[in-house]
């Protein structure tokens, strides 16, 4: 019986040297444009992303080989996946073949790749190269053919593709050949090759045309194949190498964390400014870009024709690591100075975030977008006092009466007046801390919010009570901003009067009070157990601790806060608040985890919003589109920003009402 | 140029104002201090004119100890240095006797030119720049809204906000006083690395004796202008939505205007 | 000797209102403490003011004409108030709290080393027949009482709209004491150079008393003209306002926007049309003395703040309240 394997370097005579001598060339290249890039990132300060190994190993499995997030966005995430391991099993077929050639052969005198392990290698190599050249073929077909907003076509971008397509299309014809000249009835198992000789052999050409076609082929291959690997690590390519390790370090904080600046008082910096400030993950994270633009597609501030995109911002940061980063490291200056805020990064792109994290939640690759815009705008507020000027009476407002409008402190707590509650100056036995917040203080619309809840609380007989004038703004605006000194001062004093009374236990109606106790509070030095108003009020409905007499018979849809669904995964609560109210829900289409902000995070609801569309009117036209009457929020900012939305489109069929109004809707007789 | 800039630490406007039980005065516990906002005017203009012309910006206070931050805030915007005119004599001084004090610190400084608020908005007594003036035998511009220094002509010309949106130009000669009105400037915002140098900037205090000044001259003692008994206004009735058809509720609201609201 | 002296105000040939309001306070004191009540009146060619004084209630004038006093400078007027005052020592020396009051009173009082009480609401004699004054301080939040129990004269500044004007006695006349004050251009260190005119007739929203403001139930930028009639109905000083969702709506510019992002003002009477009372509007107008509210939904927060509201369509109500104002003003 014939040997069931292939001979490798057939027909093309003792190039093995050769061979050899050629791949240097490609390593090498490949190896140095990588070390050039670490350099590059290198250029950033330290960071620790070393820890917690095992579950970085995890993470890269989970979505750099399984890529589950890239496959969210399923068509193009399928053709990535076939292309991608397309490439992977391709090399290890390739890798075998070195083994078998290089060490196990000539050293142990083992030849593996026959029989039934060289049909199923065949077999499977051949599969994977019909999926990636489909891959490729859909890919192009996205590109040229649907070209979406999101995908600009510069020479890197089809180059790849052609590229790769032209190294699969010529391995295969590669392999046709030898099957149109060899015919080992085996090779059916290369069902592709085999069609592919079939059809060469159709052609009816003789033998030593094959044979020569093979041998030009198999160079051209050869070349292509080298060509492409030297390609790597000076294209978009990079990407095989800096992606997978940009998610290996990725950030395990919540979305949209951004630390404290430590040791304040001794800095002389505040904020970045320069590209070297940045950290090397910072740096990694622009050549982990593979421009896919889900970040933009799923940015609110970019949809609604602000002058920002995220995928823009990392963009521009990577062209500045590489137009700057390579004067430093030859210990030369940019001439003419290019300022990073303001000439690479412009001003507007800033301030128009919301810092909703959609770009961070839907990025494959995960790049953190918005510490970056947090960072630079820290610089500009620290630094430079340059923001946008109604934010000069916002921070004046924080400073002297701890909430952002120009109301005395001392009326804090005056919605409260006569309503049965109790405050911590006053009582000594209380177990929770319901933190009520500014807007849940001050703004008429949201008191009634506040009201609704101490209802709800009073029926469940929970034992809570208020700080009334102690309590300060929870600092969130004011660090999103980057005015973190400001918001320290809050912090620190608000931490004092919580050690103060020994709280352990707070519930707060606000997702942005929630994030920034849960997960900023302790990096100031207090943890705390901090429930949102829709767990409670879930939690309640369970237990039976409330009384749903009435049954609400609307059309509802809920509008997913940003800051408690993509921050904090708090998505279901509110929604079995609003099933067990026996209201029809009518799920958004962004929603969950893909919901559209409201466009007051990030400090954005103290900003004018002078450019583009409003963000808030096109989350309510989204609203409308379920036919619901009625849109509930969980949240004061998203509250505010819909129920402008109404009245500025002077809508009269939907309303805007927080949770606790509907389930205090239902409470009554 | 030698910029002074004299400032007064004040009550924020939003603070709750309670009156002490004997009625002498208000109570200071629960009060948020700040820079009277007309002197934040004048603490820009200074840092402007310098930033323009080259020189220094002194801050000068009379106050309690307490003051010091307002004069820091200063320095965190850009002033050199500061001055604090602090003694147990000093207090209950009123417009004529803080007049006189600012002026004895002053005139042992030099100076180009004097900027102050148009008024403090604790006392709202507005008169301190002109008694200043006067002591120091300066000329002087009030309620000012707009600057342009000629130094080597030693004169300048500052747009004065009269009434009905009217203004004036004067022309006067340096060195002068002005005293700052909203919308003069744009007072700059404190940056971080601004506050932490302020807080080791070198505060100079000045008792009565640096002053050359005796008891007698200041204080209650030194005022002219006694001030008696503190009290409420009459409260602010609750708000009435007028009844009736619109015409009739109209009219009603027109009357009101003119009747108890003294409007029309 | 004695006297309740006065200083009056001018413009373009007329007395300002103040001026028969302080002859009318100046009287009231007469009738207590008896002595006379003398005018002063400084500037240019105003002789003929000079005898108007009488019938309000002047025994003396003083006229100081002089060529410099024709534009008024805090060092002119005080060089020839101060040195009167000095030379006749007068009991009880007032002043309007205008503009030019408040610049020129601190400057004479410094220089006679007597006292002084800016922006008084209420002067009376005490039972020494002293001043006693009452002035508000914390922007209006509380008030205090206020002597000059030593220096002399005594000086007020009387807050204008505040005393009625007591009726003429045409048979009254003054005695006028002209004379050329001792003043020398060389001397001044100050010059008025220009007066410039406000641009247009509306002033800025934070200077105007009075303000009529459009929130987006306006609906369109043409119809913020039943505001400005409703604003021109009250006379001067007044002016239109915007909340920040008519201006969002491009029916209004912003640099008439009132609230927190906009311009913070403090007028005697702020109506609001069609304004819901969002707190950061609240925040630009909450010190307004008097605040009206006019607004289609009775639970529009703005009520919670107005001193006096009317639930109703803006479109019918601001009309008829222009009418209205516009009777009463005429009626005098």
């Amino acid at each position: 019986m014939e040997q069931v394997t292939r001979e490798i370097f057939w027909n093309v005579g003792g190039v093995r040297l050769i061979v050899y001598l050629l791949a240097l060339i490609p390593v090498f290249l490949f190896i140095y444009g990588l070390w050039e890039k670490i350099k590059l990132w290198r250029i950033g300060k330290k960071e620790n992303r070393y820890d917690q190994v095992w579950k970085r190993i995890k993470s890269t499995l989970y979505n750099g080989i399984l890529q589950v997030r890239n496959l969210e966005k399923a068509f193009p995430g399928t053709f990535h996946v076939l292309i991608f391991w397309g490439f992977i099993i391709l090399f290890i077929g390739t890798v075998i073949i070195f083994l078998q050639e290089d060490i196990t052969l000539p050293i142990f005198n083992f030849n593996f790749l026959q029989g039934n392990f060289y049909l199923w290698y065949s077999l499977i190599l051949d599969l994977f190269g019909v999926l990636a050249i489909i891959g490729v073929l859909l890919a192009l077909y996205r590109r040229f053919f649907l070209r979406p907003e999101s995908l600009e076509n510069k020479s890197e971008d089809f180059l790849s593709l052609y590229w790769f397509l032209l190294v699969l299309l010529t391995g295969f014809s590669n392999e046709g050949l030898r099957i149109a000249a060899t015919n080992p009835d085996f090779e059916r198992w290369s069902f592709a090759g085999w069609q592919i000789a079939s059809g060469i052999k159709s052609l009816g050409m003789d033998l030593n045309s094959i044979l020569t076609l093979h041998r030009i082929n198999w160079w051209i291959h050869l070349l292509l194949a080298f060509g492409f690997i030297g390609y790597i690590s000076y294209s978009k390519l990079l990407h095989i190498i800096s992606s997978p390790l940009n998610i290996f370090f990725r950030s395990f904080e919540p979305i949209g964390l951004i630390k404290p600046i430590p040791d304040l008082e001794n800095q002389e910096t505040f904020g970045i400014s320069k590209l070297e400030e940045f950290t090397w993950k910072d740096l990694l994270d622009t050549d982990a870009c593979t421009k896919c633009g889900r970040c933009q597609d799923n940015c609110p501030a970019w949809t609604s024709s602000k002058p920002l995109s995220p995928k823009k911002v990392i963009l521009d940061l990577k062209a500045h690591l590489l137009e700057k980063g390579k004067l430093l490291l030859q210990k030369k200056e940019l001439s003419p100075e290019k300022n990073l805020i303001g000439e690479v990064i412009l001003e507007d792109e800033l301030w128009a975030c919301t810092t909703c994290g959609a770009c961070m939640r839907f990025c494959p690759v995960t790049i953190e977008h918005i510490p970056k815009i947090v960072e630079m705008r820290r610089n500009l507020v620290l630094m430079q006092s340059k923001f946008p000027p109604e934010l000069n009476l916002f921070f004046k407002n924080l400073e002297n009466n701890y909430n952002p409008w120009t109301i005395g402190f001392a009326t804090r707590a005056d919605w409260a007046k006569d309503l049965k509650v109790k405050l911590f100056s006053q009582d000594k036995d209380i177990e929770y801390l319901y933190f009520v917040g500014c807007s849940g203080s001050y703004d008429e619309r949201v008191k009634k919010v506040s009201k609704a809840l101490v209802n709800i609380f009073n029926q469940a007989n929970l034992n809570f009570g208020i700080l009334g004038q102690e309590e300060f703004c929870c600092g969130d605006s004011a660090r999103r901003i980057g005015n973190e000194y400001l918001a320290q001062i809050l912090i620190q004093q608000n931490i004092e009067t919580f050690k103060k009374y020994n709280i352990k236990k707070v519930i707060v109606s606000c997702p942005h009070g929630y994030n920034t106790f849960k997960n900023e509070y302790p990096l100031f030095g207090y943890e705390i157990e901090v429930i949102h108003h829709s767990e409670l009020i879930s939690d309640l409905i369970k237990k039976g601790k409330l009384n749903l007499n009435k049954k609400l018979d609307q059309i509802v849809t809920y509008h997913d806060s940003c800051y408690l669904g993509r921050y904090n995964q708090i998505y279901d609560p509110p929604r079995r608040i609003l099933k067990s109210l026996s209201l029809n829900l009518k799920e958004m289409e962004l929603s969950k985890y893909k919901g559209f902000c409201c466009g007051a995070g990030g400090g954005r609801m103290w900003m004018e919003e002078k450019l583009g569309k409003r963000i808030n009117q096109m989350r309510i036209e989204q609203a409308q589109d379920t036919g619901a009457k009625i849109v509930a929020t969980a949240c004061p900012f998203c509250l505010t920003m819909l129920e402008d939305g109404i009245k500025e489109k002077e809508i009269k069929n939907i309303q805007a009402l927080d949770l606790s109004e509907l389930v205090e809707l239902s409470l009554q007789k | 140029m030698n910029i002074v800039v004299c400032l007064k630490q004040v009550p924020d406007t939003e603070t709750k104002i309670i009156l002490n039980p004997d009625s002498t005065g208000i109570l200071t516990e629960g009060i948020k201090w700040v820079m009277n906002p007309y002197d934040e005017y004048a603490v820009e203009e200074g840092l402007k004119i310098k930033e323009k012309f080259g020189g220094k910006v002194t801050i000068v206070s009379m106050g309690p100890d307490r003051s010091i931050e307002a004069i820091r805030t200063a320095l965190a915007m850009g002033a050199d240095e500061g001055v604090l005119l602090n003694d147990p004599a000093l207090e209950g001084s009123d417009s004529y006797a803080t007049a006189l004090v600012l002026s004895k610190a002053v005139s042992q400084m030099e100076y180009d030119i004097i900027l102050t608020g148009k008024q403090a908005v604790d006392l709202d007594c507005s008169q301190v720049y002109a008694g200043l003036a006067e002591f120091l035998n300066l000329p002087y511009v009030s309620v000012v809204v707009g600057l342009e220094l000629f130094p080597d002509q030693k004169k300048a010309i500052a747009k004065r906000e009269t009434e009905g949106g009217e203004k004036e130009l004067i022309e006067v000669s340096l060195p002068a006083i002005f005293a700052c009105q909203k919308d003069l400037n744009i007072p700059r915002y404190t940056s971080l690395p601004g506050i932490m140098k302020a807080k080791k900037k070198e505060i100079k205090k000045l008792g009565l004796a640096d002053l050359c000044l005796n008891p007698e001259h200041v204080g209650k003692a030194g005022s002219k202008l006694k001030t008696g008994k503190y009290f409420l206004p009459p409260q602010r009735k609750a708000g009435i939505k007028i009844e009736g058809e619109i015409p009739e509720a109209t009219a009603k609201l027109v009357k009101l205007l003119r009747e108890e609201a003294k409007i029309i | 000797m004695p006297g309740i002296w006065i200083i009056t105000e001018h413009k373009e040939g007329r007395f300002k209102k103040i001026t028969y309001e302080l002859l009318s306070q100046a009287r009231k004191f007469k009738e207590k403490i008896g002595e006379e009540v003398c005018a002063l009146l400084l500037g240019s060619n105003i002789e003929s003011l000079a005898n108007q004084l009488g019938p309000y209630g002047a025994d003396k004038v003083y006229l100081l004409e002089d060529e410099i006093l024709k534009n008024y400078t805090n060092e002119s007027y005080t060089q020839v108030i101060a040195g009167l005052a000095k030379f006749n020592s007068p009991s009880i020396l007032l002043g309007g709290a205008t503009a030019q009051g408040k610049d020129l009173l601190p400057r004479v009082a410094t220089r006679l080393g007597t006292g002084l009480a800016t922006d008084c609401i209420n002067i009376d004699l005490d039972e020494k027949n002293f001043l006693n004054i009452t002035r508000p301080i914390y922007a209006g939040k509380l008030l205090i009482e206020a002597t000059i129990p030593q220096s002399r004269p005594q000086m007020a500044m009387l807050r204008p709209n505040v005393v009625e004007i007591l009726p003429q006695d045409g048979s009254k006349k003054a005695e006028i004491i002209k004379s050329k004050p001792d003043l020398k251009k060389e001397d001044l260190k100050s010059f008025l150079k220009e007066i410039l005119k406000g641009e247009s007739k509306e002033i800025d929203v934070t200077e105007a008393k009075i303000i009529v403001s459009g929130g987006r139930a306006m609906k369109d930028k043409e119809n913020f003209k039943i505001l400005e009639d409703l604003a021109n109905a009250f006379g001067e000083g007044t002016a239109v306002g915007a909340s920040r969702a008519a201006v969002d709506s491009g029916f209004a510019l912003h640099d008439i926007q009132v609230g927190q992002t906009g311009k913070v003002v403090n007028p005697t009477l702020y109506i609001a049309c069609g304004i819901s009372g969002a707190i950061q509007h609240l925040a630009g107008m909450s010190t307004s003395k008097y605040i009206v509210a006019i607004n289609k939904d009775p639970d529009a927060p703005i009520f919670q703040k107005a001193d006096y509201g009317i639930v109703g369509d803006l479109f019918e109500v601001v009309p008829l309240l222009t009418r209205e104002v516009k009777k009463l003003r005429a009626e005098g």
